[in-house]
């Protein structure tokens, strides 16, 4: 690959000095030859493109047409700057293409996981594993069976072995993987060469820590294989950190696309035809785009106009008022669903409370502030209208997903209930708690001091900036001044994850997405005070609230088997979370936006097709089965 | 021979001395800077971890791999060992990519689209500034005009615009990137001729804004100089004109050819505006990104080779003046 790059540079000295020749002879000239050039070498695959014999050194035989379009699936949205490496085993690869493991469903084009998890229906279909995994009786351990048919890259059987040294590895060297997963996961353990048995780590009583942990770990954990990690163990003496920081270039994968071409403008897979899922057990068929291509955009702007241009098939990232562009501009373009919000919302943005400030620990400016909201306005001005609002979908800590919203009494949570706007209803709570104006100013206060606060959020996260506008706004509307603040995303990420922090005081987060673990996950996420007072807390309830019953119901819940008796504990959740309004969402919004441009590829998911294929851009958990569904358009 | 050995000597110490100077101040200010050098990458990893003990094993660990658990003025010492060596050290943000990695990968582009469109826009705008100034009447009144309007114009607002006309509307020029998105790197003609479209617009993008800074200032010089009296004396005594504009020319050019230097001194900053609007590989883009996320090791190489690159280009100024500049040979020689 780095003679690719060194060819690249080569050539671009030509063409500076070309160029420089060129405009010495006048500006007319170049920029008649700019008109005259056709724009992009398109399609036109008409000649067969030749086979890469070996694919370390694919520009040995580069070709033009190497990366035929009809061939080729092009992705947008998802990498950002240039890859790091390819190792399963590493934190900080860049390379979200080949490398993003999420509960909400991994990216399985090059690694995969046991199971594919499917948000549409919160089930596990089997990846690497063999028919549907078992618990025994006292929902302590987990059986996997390993396909047969599960090959490596390199031609060998993926084992129970790779399994169990995979999880081995993650904790002896402490990566994310690891980390995570330690305190649930007891043990990893191959009983036969196609049998892994996962051991939860144990209550005082005797039961497990966190069932959901375990399913987890099933759709989420890539599968590294033994032999490879030993290779890079060895090579690196053994070092924690050196064997994080392995480029891995020669990783061994077990997915159906593998490393092609890579540069500080693209990231390039190819397909394995040689690859194990097209055995009857799994696909039955390989998946049909040869060539997975990903450009490396400079920003939103430059990607959303390569999207419209057609030079990106799918497309993960938020376009305002999407509608407009197969409405008004007659693109080929489209969503899982053709109206609003055009896709499955799975995540809250939220805005917690900075708890530590003395004004925000009373429940009645918390309240009212968050009634005042104008949440109609957030949904048409920061997400154009792609979000349900919460007169259809009230506001828990459940997503819109029927799943979610199942798993808590409605009717009991009613009287708690605010859709927004409500302006006089939160002038009542204020006056009634006697936080007034009393000198006549405009503005309420709170012990003598007039109540200023500071909404914040990342500087350039243009729809959460819109929030907290509307934010401030309403604060304004029921006499709390509250002014806006927009520092740089790392700045911020690390004055909202410090243990104590005076700079915001409503400042908005995302939360979990769909997943196993949900909503406990966001339940946890959005209240559990086991995470206050911790330096560079990622884990959540950023606000710092806390609830006695709240952290009980988040110990009961995942050891919980009766249904019934689940969903009585979520209803009293949701009830503490909408009384005590220790944070508020502002809006639903999907895991993943998710749209498509059908100008060479069709047959991707949509609402009511019938195939049960989430919207997750074509690689993400069982969402990945859309690349085998696609056709080139006629 | 002795005035210029005197001099150049002179001047030697005053560049090291600024270069020690600068050296300093490359590895001081980053770390002034309020932010946690730790944030961007423990933000990317740390996501999702729930055990606190986790956390700050993951968070010591970045600190001990960056040698931040080091006292500042060992960590000096590392970074002047290294920089003498020619290495950089990892990336905070992309760890584990080494620095020498990320510059080198996009070096190149940064050179090959700035260099040329300096060079040119330089050309192009003292040649008009020059002409306007001698030319007058018609010429001038279309040219001054047209110079302000394109120097007023923001770098984003020129990219953009020729953004919108070229590729978006008329769809004739690329929209992003180096080269064609559906390309690999090979030696072809489909390849340079890729590489040669997607240069156009970012390349004049630069060069238009360029052409109507440098014009305003030649032309202001150029009619400065043409009523200077040595012009006067020179027509009376029936000189051809040719050779006074050449007189007038070279005492004309002599504030632009410090702001050429400059501007290729400056250079390896990167197109950021260009880089950004088109999608095009450069350093510009890794270094706003450095400073936003206090990526200490890539910001202290990149603000180096820029103190290095004008160092030398002073350095060059002071010796090409001497050439074309016969009164300031002579003051050096005091």
């Amino acid at each position: 690959m780095l003679r690719g790059k060194k060819l690249t540079a080569i050539l671009l000295v030509l063409v500076m000095v070309v160029a420089t020749v060129l405009t010495g002879c006048g500006k007319k000239t170049t920029q008649e030859e700019t008109k005259t050039t056709p724009t992009q070498a398109p399609a036109a695959a008409t000649t067969a493109p030749t086979e890469a014999p070996a694919e370390a050194e694919p520009e040995t035989d580069a070709d033009p047409n190497q990366l035929p379009r009809t061939e080729t699936m092009y992705f947008g949205g998802q990498q950002w700057g240039v890859i790091n490496g390819w190792n399963p085993l590493g934190d900080n690869n860049n390379n979200a293409m080949a490398l993003s493991a999420s509960g909400s469903g991994s990216r399985t084009i090059m690694f995969e996981t046991l199971y594919m998890y499917n948000f549409l229906d919160g089930k596990m279909y089997p990846l690497l594993a063999d028919g549907d995994y078992q618990w025994n009786a006292d929902m302590t351990e987990i059986t996997v069976k390993i396909n047969p048919a599960a090959k490596w890259s390199d031609g060998t059987p993926v084992t129970a072995e790779d399994v169990a040294y995979t999880y081995e590895t993650g904790v002896k060297i402490g990566n994310n993987m690891g980390n995570s997963n330690k305190p649930y996961i007891e043990s990893v353990t191959a009983v036969d060469s196609h049998t892994v048995v996962i051991k939860s780590t144990l209550t005082e009583d005797g039961k497990s820590t966190n069932p959901l942990m375990l399913v987890n770990f099933l759709g989420s954990v890539y599968i590294a294989q033994k032999a490879w990690i030993q290779t890079v163990e060895a090579r690196n003496n053994n070092d924690a950190s050196a064997i994080k920081a392995d480029p891995a270039d020669d990783v061994v994968y077990s997915g159906p696309y593998g490393p092609y071409y890579d540069d500080e403008q693209k990231v390039v897979f190819k397909r394995n035809d040689a690859y194990w899922g097209q055995d009857a057990s799994l696909w039955g068929k390989l998946p049909v785009p040869k060539y997975i291509a990903h450009a490396i955009y400079a920003d939103n702007a430059a990607t959303e106009a390569a999207f419209k241009a057609g030079e990106i098939d799918v497309n993960q990232q938020f376009i305002p008022n999407i509608q407009d562009l197969w409405l008004k501009d007659g693109l080929p373009i489209s969503t899982y669903i053709d109206e609003p919000p055009y896709g499955i919302c799975v995540n809250i943005p939220t805005a917690f409370y900075n708890l530590e400030k003395p004004v925000l620990q009373e429940v009645a400016v918390r309240k009212a502030i968050a009634m005042a909201v104008d949440y109609d306005a957030i949904n048409a001005n920061a997400m154009t209208g792609q979000s349900p609002t919460f007169k259809q979908v009230p506001r828990s800590f459940m997503n819109p997903t029927d799943g979610e919203q199942s798993m808590y009494n409605h009717d009991e949570v009613k009287d708690l209930q605010w859709v927004g706007n409500d302006i006089e209803g939160a002038k009542k709570l204020l006056d009634d708690a006697g936080i007034k104006d009393n000198d006549g100013d405009g503005w309420r206060e709170y012990n003598g001091q007039k109540i200023s606060l500071v909404a914040a959020c990342p500087n350039g996260w243009s729809d959460w900036q819109a929030s907290m506008e509307i934010v401030a706004a309403a604060g304004e509307k029921i006499g709390i001044e509250i002014t806006t603040q927009y520092p740089e995303s790392d700045p911020y990420l690390t004055t909202v994850t410090s243990a104590h922090q005076q700079d915001f005081d409503i400042f908005m987060m995302w939360t979990d997405s769909a997943s196993p673990t949900q909503p406990w996950g966001r339940m946890r996420y959005l209240m559990s005070s086991e995470f206050n007072g911790i330096e560079g807390n990622w884990s959540g309830n950023y606000g710092h609230y806390s609830n006695d019953r709240i952290q009980e119901l988040i110990k009961l819940i995942p050891t919980e088997s009766d249904p019934a008796k689940v969903k009585e504990y979520y209803t009293e959740a949701v009830k503490i979370y909408l009384t005590d309004v220790p944070s508020f969402g502002l809006m639903y919004r999907p895991d993943k936006f998710h749209a498509v441009n059908e100008s060479v590829w069709t047959g991707f998911p949509e609402q009511g097709d019938g195939l049960n294929i989430p919207p997750a851009d074509c690689t993400d958990g069982y969402g990945i089965a859309a690349l085998y569904n696609v056709s080139l358009i006629q | 021979m002795k005035g210029y050995r005197k001099y150049f000597s002179k001047k030697i110490v005053w560049f090291i001395l600024t270069f020690i100077i600068a050296f300093l101040l490359n590895f001081a200010l980053p770390r002034l800077m309020p932010a946690d050098p730790v944030a961007n990458i423990m933000n990317k990893t740390a996501r999702g971890l729930s055990d606190a003990s986790a956390v700050k094993a993951m968070y010591d660990n970045y600190v001990k791999e960056f040698g931040l658990d080091q006292p500042v003025i060992v960590q000096f010492f590392t970074y002047v060992k290294n920089a003498f060596r020619g290495d950089f050290g990892v990336s905070f943000t992309q760890y584990p990519r080494r620095v020498n990695d990320i510059i080198s990968s996009a070096i190149l582009w940064t050179i090959g689209l700035q260099f040329p469109a300096i060079i040119v826009g330089w050309i192009l705008g003292n040649v008009l500034g020059a002409l306007a100034a001698y030319i007058r009447k018609g010429f001038d009144k279309v040219l001054m005009p047209l110079s302000l309007f394109l120097s007023c114009v923001p770098a984003f607002g020129m990219a953009v615009i020729l953004l919108g006309i070229f590729a978006v509307k008329l769809k004739v020029a690329p929209i992003a990137g180096g080269y064609g998105f559906d390309l690999i790197p090979n030696f072809s003609w489909a390849f340079i001729k890729s590489i040669f479209v997607h240069y156009q617009l970012p390349f004049w993008s630069i060069v238009i804004i360029s052409i109507g800074g440098q014009a305003i200032g030649m032309r202001s010089m150029s009619i400065y100089e043409l009523n200077a009296d040595y012009v006067k004396y020179s027509r009376f005594l029936g000189i051809k004109d040719r050779k006074i504009v050449g007189y007038v020319f070279r005492n004309a050019m002599l504030p632009q050819v410090t702001g050429l230097a400059l501007s290729i001194g400056t250079m390896v900053g990167g197109a950021l505006v260009a880089e950004i609007t088109f999608s095009y590989p450069g350093l510009g883009t890794t270094m706003l990104s450095a400073v936003t996320s206090s990526d200490y090791p890539v910001l202290s190489a990149t603000t180096l080779i820029i103190t290095i690159m004008v160092l030398i280009a002073n350095f060059a100024i002071d010796i090409i003046y001497g050439f074309i500049d016969p009164r300031v040979k002579a003051a050096q020689f005091d």
